[in-house]
């Protein structure tokens, strides 16, 4: 397999360099790996080296999934007693779950979401509430977080069929200002003091404890960034046999032009509503794990400025690409964190990132690639 | 309830109203002319209480302490700032992307005015605190029973009516308001007529975010503080008003600001509930509203393009 | 960037008097709402370690690893991991907010690092576990409304309406000091919550007003009990101001003027500068040149890195030592008064100090005209 080599040889490199930068401390360190990242880019970008690395990584794409997969293990086996660079890679492959719900509402069907960080609070609050029923284990525990999301969504169903653009997007930022105050006023959840969640435990694993088999120690993440990592692998196959089937091209269809999917006949309302709702299952479902690695949910976690972070990735990676979501992901993530060392001032740094980006390269760092009517070989 | 109580609740809530349309107006200005929704607004409004202080503690430090004089000239410089501030967001943040999906327009504003306020938080001497805004204006009033009835807060809503009266007679009456509407009919036919859509764009833009300011200052001077962080809420507010009303139309941000303030009271007032659910009941209501007025309450006149 | 130039200057005395470093964590909340007062300890703890580096008895040099919680508990719980899992860091001065502290008491157990909060105030932080690593220095919330309400009550004001915020910091307040006013014998006549970035109370203060309240206890931080107050004015509402140590700075008088006149509130802890070292610390706040003033929780946290390195420069840069030397905290000077920790870690001698503005200064009750006569609080 001739045409492999490059594939591997890219994900070795990012494997490599995503070690580096999550072991990085100093300040050189950091600064240098960016400038090395961003030079690696722009070079990309202006030489055009990757296209035929891009075919290959299409041509296999199986292949390339596996790849990713293998990596984050690498990378995870790497830093297995690091607990502070476990836990930042467990919250990016989470975090990439809950905007790859998003992805389906935006990118594919067109509904805006901007009250993402409220339904994953959901997953999140059903989690906690739940968890502490005796006897209900805690795998069902995260589904129902998603389902629980999904449900709360339909309320929104509704105005958000009825209205478009502008109008339909003030309808999810009035629930995400809304259901910040609701968790803060309300006492029943916990109120600003927000609830702690006990341990969570699947079968014979207890994952608040290290692991420890036979001679091999590591981190107690290393078990959220197993069941992470399903999840992620699990909504990717969800969210990409979507995109590859008819039902993909009907949302594609839904979201470009509504009125004349319609006059083919579609169900714009049906479709809407089941991308809205599958979207919400996969963010809730995020959440409810993110709460459970934490341990401890309060409403300052899932406010409206959380949901435009979540935005942001989506447009960051480009629009409806998965594999954008999850680069844009680790940008998001780990961008502010290294700036820890900016202090005070890395907000307004990471504000003016985006505007850049955004101006300079509107379509997001990867773009969805256009439909290909012939298929794979 | 009383009547001078009622009276009481009308009068806060009147207030509230004023600044929430003069932000509504501004989105909806905008909108008109470039079909976009500017976020940074509501950071465009802080900036302006700012300037308009910064100016007061620069004129009081030189030693005039008239407010004669210091009124009409922080209103000047605050004005002035925004429509700089305003014309600058334009040029370099909107209509770069103004092609670009209205996602990005949205985000991209939004993260514009994050760094707005981050930079006033982290510039403005002590801006991370509330700072003190002069009372500018005679404090004195007038008691009705429960009903206190000061001659500031009607000088702000007279002048708040005005500010809006001039706007609606400056789109409706002037040449420049002609080419504002003849832009937000048709951008295309409007270039052909040989309207320079970029200056149009900068001075609408200029407009809307000077009367922000106004709603700014009047925020300073009705609660007597500002904050850096105050652009954030009056913002969405707006923007929640301005779609409410329905966007592009003047009387609907005005009715849409109105409603809104009406709702935050009635939802902290008259309600069985805590009044901490206040902006629960209100955002609600909004929900509420646009699925039974998909466009708005006074709609868009725009139809589908097919 | 200022702590760029400092790192390095750090780094460059570190080769030239070969000490071993010491690094020690600060976390609190450096950007948001709540900034300032982050900021203000960050200063603090921050001024701290470069007074002690200028020692040239100390035993170690000392580095603050600065870390922004943003007042979120997820981003508490990464960065208390991150300080936790660093075995180069052997304590921490923690948390504002007490939510972020109630989030990361555990992970620093499982880390076994020693940490002093400097500023969050909900009880069970330090009470609702037996966490020998979560140690502070602020007082709870209990002890300063058990002062409040008294003080209240023997002043004649029975009743009072009540606003907080609906933070755990104003909830809690509000709790804490209902319970013990109406214990007193007085009346609550209505309880608001407001949420904190709230702009307009006109709509509550209206109600309040109807009922004619001889007092407003306000349960929250500078922010909004500013506009509060400010809004009282406006609508005429005449009743004395009884706040919370949320409001004890001095942005508090300057964002108010005049109209501070007169509002009482209560913090734990002596002022800084009727302190044996307290005035020093102001003095010496001042030289550094800090953008941000050290705010009410300032000197707290200061006297937390304070504890920390004399219990390092005793039993040495050891996790568990550290923790052991702690626990023998007893009556120990520091700017904020005597310091014991009782057996949860809880700095048990919280002198409540009652505070009152007289004439655009935070004055002690004891040192003012309202004590003496001379001025009167509201309605007396």
């Amino acid at each position: 397999m001739k045409s492999a080599a490059g594939p591997v040889l890219l994900t070795a490199v990012v494997t490599v360099f995503a070690w580096l930068i999550l072991r990085a401390e100093s300040q050189g360190e950091i600064a240098l790996l960016f400038a090395i990242a961003i030079a690696a880019g722009v070079i990309a970008l202006r030489t055009r080296l990757l296209a035929p690395l891009g075919h290959a990584l299409d041509a296999h794409e199986g292949f390339a999934q596996g790849l990713a997969v293998a990596a984050v293990a690498v990378l995870a086996l790497l830093l297995r007693d690091d607990d502070f660079a476990l836990l930042l890679l467990v919250r990016v492959l989470i975090i990439t779950v809950a905007c790859l719900g998003l992805n389906v509402q935006f990118g594919y069907a067109g509904v805006v979401n901007f009250a993402g960080a409220s339904f994953f609070g959901v997953g999140g609050y059903t989690a906690a509430v739940l968890s502490r029923v005796a006897g209900l284990p805690d795998w069902i525990v995260l589904f129902a977080g998603g389902a629980a999301a999904a449900i709360i969504g339909s309320v929104l169903l509704l105005p958000i069929l009825r209205t478009r653009g502008h109008y339909a997007a003030l309808i999810t930022i009035a629930f995400a200002l809304l259901f910040r105050t609701f968790l803060e006023v309300n006492d029943s959840l916990g109120g600003p003091q927000g609830l702690k969640l006990p341990e969570m435990v699947i079968g014979p694993f207890h994952f608040n404890e290290p692991v420890a088999i036979a001679s091999f120690e590591g981190s107690f993440y290393l078990r959220y960034l197993v069941v992470a990592l399903l999840l992620l692998v699990l909504a990717f196959g969800v969210v990409q046999r979507l995109e590859r089937s008819w039902i993909g091209v009907t949302l594609d269809a839904v979201r470009l032009d509504e009125t004349a999917a319609a006059t083919f006949g579609l169900n714009i309302a049906r479709w809407k509503i089941a991308s809205f709702t599958l979207g919400n299952f996969i963010t809730g479902v995020a959440g409810a794990l993110s709460a459970f690695m934490i341990g401890f949910i309060a409403p300052n976690n899932y406010t409206f400025a959380e949901s435009l972070i979540f935005v942001s990735i989506l447009l960051l990676g480009g629009i409806g690409n998965p594999w954008g979501v999850a680069l844009a992901t680790s940008v998001v993530i780990l961008l502010p964190e290294k700036l820890q060392i900016l202090q005070e001032y890395r907000f307004l740094i990471f504000a003016i990132l985006v505007v850049l980006v955004l101006l300079f390269r509107p379509v997001g760092l990867l773009p969805r690639p256009l439909r290909r009517l012939v298929g794979r070989t | 309830m009383s009547p001078s109580l009622l009276a009481q609740y009308v009068m806060n809530g009147a207030m509230l109203g004023m600044m929430y349309a003069l932000v509504a107006v501004g989105f909806t200005l905008f909108f008109g002319v470039l079909d976009i929704i500017q976020f940074a607004h509501g950071d465009v409004v802080a900036a302006g209480a700012f300037a308009g202080l910064a100016a007061w503690t620069l004129l009081t430090a030189a030693g005039v302490a008239s407010p004669a004089v210091l009124l009409p000239v922080v209103i000047l410089v605050a004005a002035a700032a925004t429509a700089l501030l305003g014309a600058l967001v334009a040029r370099f943040i909107v209509l770069p992307v103004k092609s670009a999906p209205q996602l990005n327009v949205l985000l991209v504003t939004l993260m514009g005015g994050t760094v707005l306020r981050e930079s006033i938080r982290l510039f403005y001497p002590g801006g991370s605190q509330p700072q003190l805004f002069p009372a500018l204006l005679p404090t004195s009033g007038w008691n009705f029973g429960d009903f206190h009835l000061r001659f500031d807060n009607v000088i702000l809503l007279v002048c708040g009516a005005l500010l809006i009266a001039g706007t609606h007679f400056l789109i409706n009456r002037t040449r420049l308001g002609l080419a504002i509407r003849a832009v937000a009919q048709d951008e295309e036919t409007a270039r052909t007529m040989g309207i320079d859509f970029k200056r149009v764009v900068l001075v609408t833009f200029a407009l809307g975010s000077a009367l922000a300011a106004f709603a700014g200052v009047m925020d300073g001077l009705y609660y007597n503080e500002v904050f850096f962080g105050m652009g954030l809420l009056l913002g969405v507010i707006g923007f929640a008003a301005a779609i409410l009303g329905g966007l592009g139309n003047l009387y609907g941000a005005i009715v849409g600001g109105f409603l809104f303030a009406a709702l935050q009271t009635i939802g902290a007032v008259a309600l069985p509930f805590a009044s901490a659910y206040k902006d629960v009941f209100a955002f609600g209501v909004v929900i509420i509203l646009m699925a039974l007025r998909p466009t708005g309450l006074i709609g868009e006149r725009t139809s589908e393009r097919v | 960037m200022r702590f760029a130039a400092a790192a390095l200057i750090a780094a460059l005395s570190f080769s030239a008097n070969a000490k071993q470093t010491v690094r020690i964590a600060f976390i609190g909340p450096l950007t948001g709402g709540n900034s300032a007062i982050g900021l203000g300890g960050r200063n603090s703890a921050d001024l701290a370690v470069r007074l002690r580096n200028a020692d040239p008895k100390a035993k170690y040099q000392y580095e603050l690893v600065v870390m922004d919680d943003e007042c979120k508990p997820d981003a508490g719980v990464q960065m208390a991991t991150k300080a936790g899992s660093d075995r180069t860091i052997i304590a921490g001065v923690t948390h504002y907010c007490s939510v972020v502290a109630m989030a990361t008491v555990d992970t620093f157990h499982r880390f076994g690092l020693p940490t002093i909060v400097w500023g969050a105030v909900l009880p069970d932080i330090t009470y609702a576990n037996n966490f020998k690593e979560i140690h502070r220095v602020n007082g709870t919330m209990i002890n300063q409304n058990d002062t409040n309400a008294k003080f209240m009550t023997d002043h004649g004001y029975k009743k009072v309406a009540v606003i907080h915020d609906t933070t755990d910091y104003g909830k809690g307040h509000n709790k804490y000091f209902s319970q013990f006013f109406q214990k007193d014998g007085g009346q609550i006549l209505a309880t608001f919550g407001v949420t904190a970035d709230q702009q307009d109370f006109t709509a509550e203060l209206t109600q309040i007003k109807a009922l004619n309240p001889e007092a407003l206890y306000f349960g929250g931080l500078t922010p909004i009990g500013v506009r509060i107050r400010a809004q009282m004015d406006k609508l005429g509402l005449k009743a004395q101001f009884d706040g919370t140590s949320g409001i004890v700075n001095d942005d508090f008088i300057k964002a108010l003027g005049p109209l501070a006149e007169g509002a009482l509130a209560f913090r734990e802890g002596a002022p800084a500068e009727k302190l044996p070292g307290g005035k020093k610390f102001l003095e010496d706040y001042n030289k550094q040149g800090y953008s941000n003033p050290p705010e009410a929780y300032g000197p707290f946290a200061y006297a937390a890195a304070e504890l920390l390195m004399d219990a390092i420069e005793k039993v040495g840069p050891d996790r568990k030592k550290v923790i052991a030397e702690l626990a023998n905290v007893k009556d120990r000077d520091s700017i904020i008064g005597k310091i014991t920790f009782d057996d949860h870690g809880q700095n048990t001698v919280p002198a409540i100090t009652k505070y009152v503005v007289q004439d655009g200064k935070w004055l002690t009750w004891e040192d003012s005209e309202y004590r003496s006569g001379k001025r009167k609080l509201v309605g007396k």
